[in-house]
């Protein structure tokens, strides 16, 4: 825990500068110091506080995950491998088209939907595809806008400072699609409610994404750049191992990059990440690995259960079990990145009981590392 | 501004010492004046320009001081009395052509160069002393220790240069230039002559009357002579006097504003009866017999002047040549350390080495009541930095300069130059300016970053300047950006105005200095006319205006210009006495100095026209001040400044 206050300018030294930011975008939006562009936060003037909300809510400074653990599910952080969680299920749309459109089973598009058509939300703060395929963060109000937003990119994009751009006045219900620690921003901004911004008791569902690394935007976009017609391309894939590659599609075929030649382009933060399903999200969604066209869902809150429901009872949603093989491979992934992710950040401090930004339990860490 | 024209010989007006400088040239029957604004010597040209047609002469405004001189020589050539005045720094700018015309003689017509200097430079980027350049190129020299002086010093300089002919120089400070003081006034010629460039013999020349320099050694020595003759008119002249007793305890040596303030100071310590002053109004060169004379009246000797020891160090020559057995007196000044070598004087500064000369202690005032002033002082007077005026476009130029500097990323430069825009060195431009220098001297440094990319050099350069000064002297090194091919992106900030000065026309305008309108030069066409890329801004489209910039920045290249493009606000606003909106705060909605402000528009943005209110924690906005521009409500973070158009 920490007394000093710290503000800007340690966010500067302890987290941007030393190579730690994840582009999550809890830091920028909100004042008119810091803003995201082109892959890179932006200290446009200096700010004068010593005490500031963009060191609190960034995930990669201090997080006491015990603390956000209970105010989330109310229960302790175990380090469990999918996190806290009350089901874990296959799930599709049973739209042809959405599925067409969206990524593997269109899950993510078709709960925002269903959100927004129920009236459970009244906007949704997504990444949207920019026509040069840059992503950049949106607030979609329309089921159409909701399928315009589809796809996955796999490069980092600062959403969270749409989320910090609602007017503050505002009382829309919102709905947020989120990375692992998108996810953890958000979870510290409900642990200690931001001032001078939207209340943050108006986002209702946060939809958390599978996430193993995201690649940069400024260096991987020159990288499609020089290789693709990107207005040309239609979507982007990256199939589950064996497969090793990168894949974009457009109208005529597919073209496909060695997965090593994309990995030079992977945030080096990513690598001190412990969470690959989301585990503070309402719902987490991802990939089925060998099943296409489906999703796995890993069902975690009220509001997560309650939007699934909604969906199934729908028609628009259709659900199956999860084979047990895919569950205990799902399980032994995210149990890698977790105990990776500690060795790292062991490594880099040279001890376990300094893990840079993360409070976790010394039980848990012993456990992991054992 | 003061009518110089009055036609009331023998009467008495109040006349800041420039308006007594113009008044001057007008009783000598000049014809031709031409300047380039430049603080502190503008209202001359200002204040012919403004009773030229009536009084049948002709003023303009040049577009640099070295074709202002040309064109008065050109005159001068022709026979009609013709003069040029500037700042220090146009006495740098015409020094070729001045050296030449040195040699080659002035016409028929009487020429005077007046310039004044700015000690301590307080409306300057450097401090400097252009009396040197008199000895440096052999041109008589005057300054005017008064205001009458100011009048009565011009006026007799026509008749010198006319007699010698060559140029004469008249300096002056800005202490005197902006004073106002009694002068009395002569009377006014009743017809101007006929110009005419006679090409026949003239018997003051070696050649033929052809104004040339050549041959230039015999044409140097012909200076010399010139210069001889006037130092044998000095010795007898009535601008050099001395008060005090014969047999003095000190002799203050001093000219130009330091003759009051030594005056002053003298009689602060009440010494009139042990300290003689000997007050030079001719200068160079010296009047060695006249010096000579009053050395002997004391064997100290303090010479009292700003900045160089000019007058200390030809006196020295004068004492050093003088014959073995005679009384050497001890020098203080500069040399001794008792007066500064740099910065303006004052009677206290002055008090304070007389004192120490003749070992007296000095106070002027009480020490209590010292101290008790500079409280007072601090507790009452508001503290006011050095800004742009509320509503200058120049403030957010630099605004939308800073952002896109800061998302560009690669750490680029903004080389600066001279104008209003030279304060965004500091918080007025956010601290933008990384390099100031002179007139056209930031597009000229950045011709050199450009060219380094073969070094390794990646970061973005930008060159400001404002209109004026873009017709000044940026073109030249525009054209070398252009031929040389470098790298680097001119700002125009075009005002419409020489604003700094005192918005004195300028081509750009379509007006001239009598007020005459002509076509107006434009900027663009002839960046256009270079084959250059130009943009084209509105300062106040902040958005817009930051995001052509980083859009140049990223395409690179060779040179390119943006021209940000809004009136001076001041000369707006006095012509339409209007405010565009009403701008409000909503203290409902600032959040003032807490997180997601942090007092942005106070603190950082700074116009005048906005408060930060301590007591309720939130700006305000001074509606006495604020013009309403609207421009703060654009950055406000949380959207709390409202604007409605008037």
């Amino acid at each position: 825990m920490t007394t000093k206050p710290k503000g800007y300018r340690e966010l500067l030294d302890e987290v941007i500068d030393a190579g730690l930011c994840t582009l999550c975008g809890a830091c920028v939006g909100a004042c008119p110091y810091l803003v995201a562009y082109k892959g890179r936060i932006v200290l446009l003037d200096n700010c004068n506080l010593a005490e500031g909300q963009c060191y609190l809510y960034c995930p990669r400074t201090y997080v006491d995950m015990d603390a956000i653990s209970q105010k989330t599910f109310g229960l302790p952080y175990t380090g469990d491998e999918l996190g806290t969680m009350r089901e874990v299920l296959m799930a599709r749309s049973t739209d042809a088209g959405t599925r067409e459109r969206a990524q593997y089973g269109g899950t993510v598009t078709t709960l925002l939907s269903v959100a927004l058509a129920e009236g459970l939300v009244d906007a949704a703060v997504v990444s949207k595809d920019s026509e040069d395929r840059v992503p950049v963060p949106y607030v979609a109000r329309s089921e159409e806008e909701v399928l315009d937003c589809a796809g996955s990119n796999y490069m980092a994009c600062p959403v969270l400072e749409a989320l910090n751009r609602v007017p503050r006045q505002s009382e829309e219900r919102l709905a947020l699609v989120a990375t692992p620690c998108q996810c953890l921003a958000v979870a510290k901004m409900k642990l200690n409610s931001p001032e001078n911004r939207v209340d943050i008791g108006n986002l209702k569902l946060t939809v958390g994404l599978f996430c193993t690394w995201a690649l940069s935007p400024d260096g991987f976009h020159r990288f499609l750049r020089e290789n693709l017609d990107l207005p040309q391309v239609l979507r982007f894939d990256i199939p589950p191992p064996p497969a090793e590659r990168f894949d974009a599609y457009t109208a005529s075929g597919r073209t496909s990059f060695p997965l090593k030649q994309v990995r030079q382009f992977v945030m080096s933060t990513c690598a001190l990440c412990l969470d690959m399903t989301a585990e503070f999200a309402d719902v987490s969604v991802g990939s089925v690995e060998g099943i296409e066209g489906w999703n796995t869902v890993v069902v975690r809150t009220e509001a997560g259960a309650e939007v699934m429901e909604r969906a199934r009872a729908s028609g628009k949603l259709e659900t199956a079990a999860l084979p047990s093989e895919n569950l205990a491979h799902l399980k032994e992934a995210a149990l890698l990145k977790k105990v990776r992710a500690l060795k790292q950040i062991a490594g880099r401090t040279g001890s376990r009981s300094d893990l840079l930004y993360l409070g976790l339990p010394a039980g848990v860490v012993d456990r992991l590392l054992a | 501004m003061a009518n110089i024209d009055i036609d009331a010989p023998g009467t008495r007006q109040l006349f800041i010492g420039n308006e007594a400088i113009a008044r001057g040239a007008l009783e000598a029957g000049v014809g031709f004046a031409a300047a380039y604004p430049g603080t502190p010597s503008s209202e001359i040209l200002d204040s012919l320009a403004s009773v030229a047609d009536r009084a049948g002469i002709y003023a303009q405004w040049s577009v640099n001081e070295k074709v202002a001189l040309e064109a008065a020589a050109g005159a001068s050539f022709a026979g009609i009395r013709a003069m040029a005045s500037m700042k220090q720094n146009g006495v740098n700018v015409v020094s070729d052509f001045l050296v030449n015309l040195v040699m080659t003689g002035s016409g028929t017509g009487g020429l005077v160069l007046v310039g004044c200097d700015d000690p301590s430079a307080i409306s300057s980027s450097n401090e400097q002393d252009t009396r040197p350049i008199a000895k440096w190129f052999d041109i008589p020299l005057l300054e005017p220790g008064s205001f009458q002086e100011c009048k009565d010093m011009t006026k007799w300089l026509f008749d010198l240069s006319e007699e010698l002919g060559t140029i004469c120089m008249l300096r002056s400070v800005t202490r005197i230039a902006h004073a106002r003081g009694v002068v009395k006034l002569g009377e006014l010629p009743k017809a101007q002559r006929r110009a005419f460039f006679d090409q026949v013999h003239d018997a003051r020349s070696v050649m033929p009357t052809r104004f040339m320099p050549v041959p230039s050694s015999l044409r140097h020595a012909l200076a010399h002579v010139k210069l001889q003759n006037a130092r044998e008119k000095f010795e007898s002249s009535p601008f050099n006097w001395y008060v005090g007793p014969d047999r003095a305890d000190l002799l203050i040596i001093t000219g130009g504003s330091c003759w009051l303030y030594s005056l002053e100071a003298v009689r602060a310590l009440g010494l009139e009866d042990r300290v003689g002053i000997l007050k030079l109004g001719t200068l160079w060169p010296l009047p060695e017999k006249l010096v000579e004379g009053h050395l002997g009246r004391s064997q100290r000797v303090l010479v009292v002047e700003e900045i160089d020891p000019f007058l200390e160090r030809s006196v020295m020559e004068v004492a050093a040549a003088l014959p073995p057995d005679s009384p050497r007196p001890v020098f203080y000044g500069k040399r001794s350390g008792h007066i500064n070598a740099y910065g303006e004087l004052n009677p206290d500064a002055v008090g304070k080495a007389t004192a120490a000369v003749l070992s007296l202690e000095y106070q002027t005032r009480d020490v209590e009541y010292g101290k008790k002033a500079n409280e007072l002082a601090g507790a009452n007077v508001p503290q006011r930095m050095m800004t742009f005026c509320p509503g200058c476009a120049h403030r957010a130029t630099f605004w939308a300069i800073k952002n896109a500097l800061k998302l560009d990323g690669r750490q680029g430069i903004v080389t600066g130059d001279i104008g209003c825009y030279s304060m965004a060195l500091g918080p007025a431009g956010f601290f933008q300016v990384r390099t100031m220098h002179c007139m056209g001297g930031g597009i000229g440094v950045a011709n050199g970053l450009g060219k380094l990319a073969q070094f390794g050099f990646d970061q973005p350069v930008l060159a400001v300047c404002g209109d004026s000064t873009f017709f000044h002297a940026a073109i030249p090194a525009l054209i070398n950006g252009v031929y040389n091919e470098a790298n680097f992106i001119l700002v125009v900030l075009d005002n419409s105005a020489t604003a700094m000065t005192g918005f004195q026309p300028h081509p750009g305008t379509g007006v001239t200095a009598t007020g005459q309108e002509t076509g107006a030069v434009s900027i663009e066409a002839i960046c256009r006319a270079l084959g250059v890329d130009v943009a084209v801004c509105d300062p106040f489209d902040l958005a817009g205006t930051t995001s052509t910039v980083l859009e140049m920045m990223a395409d690179g290249g060779r040179a390119r210009v943006v021209i940000m493009r809004r009136e001076c606000e001041l000369v707006r606003s006095h012509r339409e006495k209007t405010k565009p909106y009403t701008v409000r705060v909503d203290p409902d909605i600032c959040v003032g100095e807490t997180c997601g402000c942090a007092r942005l528009c106070t603190r950082v943005f700074r116009c005048p026209g906005l408060i930060w209110d301590e007591e309720a924690g939130k700006a305000r906005i001074d509606e006495v001040i604020c013009t309403g521009c609207g421009v703060c409500a654009d950055i406000c973070p949380q959207g709390a400044i409202t604007k409605e158009a008037t």
